[in-house]
């Protein structure tokens, strides 16, 4: 069953009311005048002109008058009209009709035009404050697709960027494209199933911010509204397009910036905190090279060598590695491991390299295992043990404790020198900060950076502090988390 | 009786594969150093050294390539030597049939210790395999699989005597987590990494004195286990 047009049902109701009013009054005819039942004819015209509109206010006019004529004009049902006056009442009636039907058809225009452009406007500022919120070109794209899919009815809806001219998707093809973005103006092509492919440049002629195409159907665009409407959405998508761009060289440009910071910074390390060790390490070869010294003194100094070399070596390693974390997102390869076994590998690394230091550990027993980059974790242990082990005298001991509190893992690195220098603990944190700017210990102030880095990424934290008795306190807590159950592999005989 | 032991020592940077070679000799072994992959292969058979101190930068291959070329056809330890300090080119030097690492800068005591152990593993399968094991105070008696601490028995599950067993047959070996996986596990395990870690800290609680600072079963944090005998 097919469903009548809307205009088919415009006209039926023409010919319906005044049908009705007919029927209404008929069985009164005799009471009531004449001049009135024109009135109720012209009333059910107004009737029309208002639901249906111009064409369907005409019919019934005229329809109005051939019924007045023919049921209430003596003679009755006969269209002759005998007297001249019943004649006149019945023009004036259809001329009357026919103004009023006019008029009220035409305020029903403008009453829809205003609805209509108020609903347009209305959708225009929710997709605008959709593309306010949009922080990057994509996003910008996607809402643009969404709103011509959902409100325009397109079935495919693409912005194709300046970058993309020269082989722009089908059914865009290119000379149809190019003659849009050189006129700066829409353009379109039928699609062959009633609907047509339109091309609207973004930036006017040129198209700087690319070319917007969809496709809608043949209806929707045969009025100059419905094109101004649709050339307003490109002018909103074009200047969002074009913030987003902005905003994205300049979030470009901020980490070209901080990296620039980066490297200077390096630079400025390099050049001051590993010359001069360098030095010292080639007066010390040629003191050797001298061949006068005591044969212990050479012992000595070519020990000396050594450790220097190592420490530069060990520095040359943060600083790469503070590259390398700060070169972009820090991805993590964790994995479910015991605390004792990350603990264990960093303190054997660094009684390797400290062999006369005595460094303890205090474990408590029963730790939960914890989901951490286990070579990162090394890395930030090694950093803090090596920093206890530098700052503080030679013939004291280094305590590692490692806990649970408040639901995290609690990890302390111990020492017992000079403690730190100053309240503000936190700035030691910072890039290239060291405790003191002159210091006899070989070092450039990535150590902690680099550790605060790290423990950060898992979502843990690390501070410093004096402790009561003399000496500094770093502590890293790190969270515990669930770890998944794991399902015997083995039987227990 | 280091005299009889030959090293081929393939390093590109002439002033660290001299110093090494110097700090070989100086402990009576010979050494036969080579430059390039190239000239590393034809030593290999010409030689037949008893060790292959590798360093993995060669100009002219991957060292890795040379690793699993030699492997095919040698069963001697390879050392490998690696400037660049990623884990994971660690792991795949070690997959493809090197024993242990050391990462530049090192110490030459740290190399010749390193040496040493690898030295003194049996490694020509010919030889007949001893049925006991011992290191520390630990006996292993592998034919009854009994394991004795000090004369006591101690107990030891299925997975924990497998994995002791292969640990102590294989000294002074960096033992990635994928290859334990596949030894005692089998093929289909080799990437439950935290088997292995519940594993070894069960065994650990069984035989080292100190399970957070152990003797014997030392992590190499990222790249797998070393059984220190």
């Amino acid at each position: 069953m097919s469903v009548p047009s809307p205009r088919l049902v415009a006209y039926l109701w023409s010919a319906i009311v005044p049908v009705a009013a007919t029927f209404l009054v008929l069985p009164y005819r005799l009471a009531i005048d004449l001049s009135n039942v024109a009135l109720l004819y012209v009333l059910s015209v107004v009737v029309t002109a208002t639901r249906f509109g111009r064409g369907p206010a005409v019919a019934t006019a005229i329809f109005s008058s051939l019924l007045f004529a023919y049921v209430f004009v003596p003679p009755h049902f006969s269209l002759a009209i005998t007297e001249i006056q019943y004649l006149l009442t019945a023009i004036i009636m259809l001329v009357v009709a026919l103004m009023v039907g006019h008029i009220t058809s035409e305020l029903k225009q403008h009453a829809d035009f205003a609805e209509r452009k108020s609903l347009q406007s209305k959708t225009l500022y929710e997709f605008s404050q959709q593309l306010s919120g949009a922080g990057s070109s994509e996003a910008v794209i996607e809402a643009t697709r969404h709103f011509l899919v959902h409100s325009l009815g397109a079935r495919q809806a693409d912005v194709i960027s300046p970058a993309g001219f020269a082989a722009p998707p089908l059914p865009a093809n290119p000379a149809l494209l190019e003659s849009c973005i050189a006129r700066g103006e829409l353009l379109s092509k039928p699609l062959g199933d009633g609907r047509f492919y339109v091309l609207l440049p973004l930036g006017g002629v040129g198209a700087g911010q690319g070319v917007l195409g969809f496709d809608i159907e043949a209806g929707v665009l045969v009025s100059p509204d419905a094109v101004e409407y649709v050339e307003t959405v490109a002018s909103v998508v074009s200047v969002a397009l074009e913030r987003s761009r902005f905003a994205e060289i300049a979030r470009e440009t901020e980490v070209k910036h901080a990296s620039e910071l980066l490297r200077s910074s390096i630079l400025g390390a390099l050049s001051h905190d590993l010359r001069t060790p360098l030095a010292a390490l080639v007066s010390m070869a040629d003191t050797a090279a001298l061949g006068k010294v005591s044969a212990e003194r050479q012992k000595a100094l070519l020990e000396a060598i050594r450790t220097q070399a190592m420490s530069i070596g060990q520095q040359m390693m943060n600083l790469l590695e503070m590259a390398k974390l700060s070169s972009g997102a820090l991805e993590l390869n964790r994995a479910w491991q015991p605390v004792e076994e990350v603990l264990g590998s960093a303190l054997q690394l660094i009684r390797q390299q400290w062999t006369e230091r005595e460094i303890s550990l205090d474990i408590a027993p029963d730790l939960p295992p914890i989901c951490i980059d286990a070579v990162l974790i090394e890395r930030v242990l090694w950093n803090l043990l090596e920093n206890a082990i530098k700052y503080s005298p030679a013939d004291t001991g280094v305590e590692m404790s490692v806990g649970q509190a408040a639901g995290q893992l609690e990890i302390c690195v111990n020492d017992s020198g000079p403690g730190l220098p100053d309240a503000d603990c936190h700035r030691l944190f910072n890039l290239f900060q060291r405790g003191k700017e002159e210091s006899d210990v070989a070092g450039v102030g990535l150590g902690l950076s680099i550790a605060r880095t790290i423990i950060e990424a898992h979502e843990g934290s690390i501070s410093a502090s004096n402790r009561p008795g003399g000496g500094a306190c770093f502590r890293v807590l790190l969270p515990i988390g669930n770890p998944p159950a794991m399902p015997a592999l083995e039987k227990t005989p | 009786m280091n005299e009889s032991k030959c090293i081929l020592l393939v390093e590109d940077e002439r002033q660290i594969r001299e110093a090494v070679a110097t700090a070989l000799e100086c402990e009576g072994f010979a050494v036969v150093q080579a430059g390039t992959a190239g000239h590393a292969a034809v030593e290999a058979g010409a030689r037949r050294p008893d060790l292959v101190i590798l360093d993995l930068g060669l100009p002219d291959r991957d060292g890795l390539d040379f690793i699993r070329d030699y492997r095919a056809w040698s069963p001697i330890p390879i050392l490998v030597l690696s400037a660049r300090t990623l884990e994971s080119v660690k792991v795949e030097a070690l997959d493809a049939g090197a024993d242990d690492y050391l990462s530049k800068p090192f110490g030459v005591a740290e190399l010749l210790a390193r040496v040493r152990v690898l030295l003194r593993r049996p490694q020509v399968r010919e030889q007949i395999a001893e049925p006991k094991l011992a290191f520390g105070d630990f006996e292993v008696d592998c034919v009854n699989r009994i394991v004795e601490r000090g004369g006591q028995p101690l107990h030891l599950t299925q997975i924990e005597y497998r994995l002791l067993v292969f640990f102590a047959a294989n000294p002074g070996r960096v033992l990635t987590h994928r290859h334990l996986l596949t030894q005692i596990w089998g093929g289909q395990a080799a990437e439950n990494h935290q088997y292995l870690r519940v594993y070894v800290g069960h065994l650990r609680q069984k035989i080292e004195d100190n399970p957070a600072q152990p003797r014997h079963i030392l992590t190499e944090i990222g790249v797998g286990y070393r059984f220190q005998p």
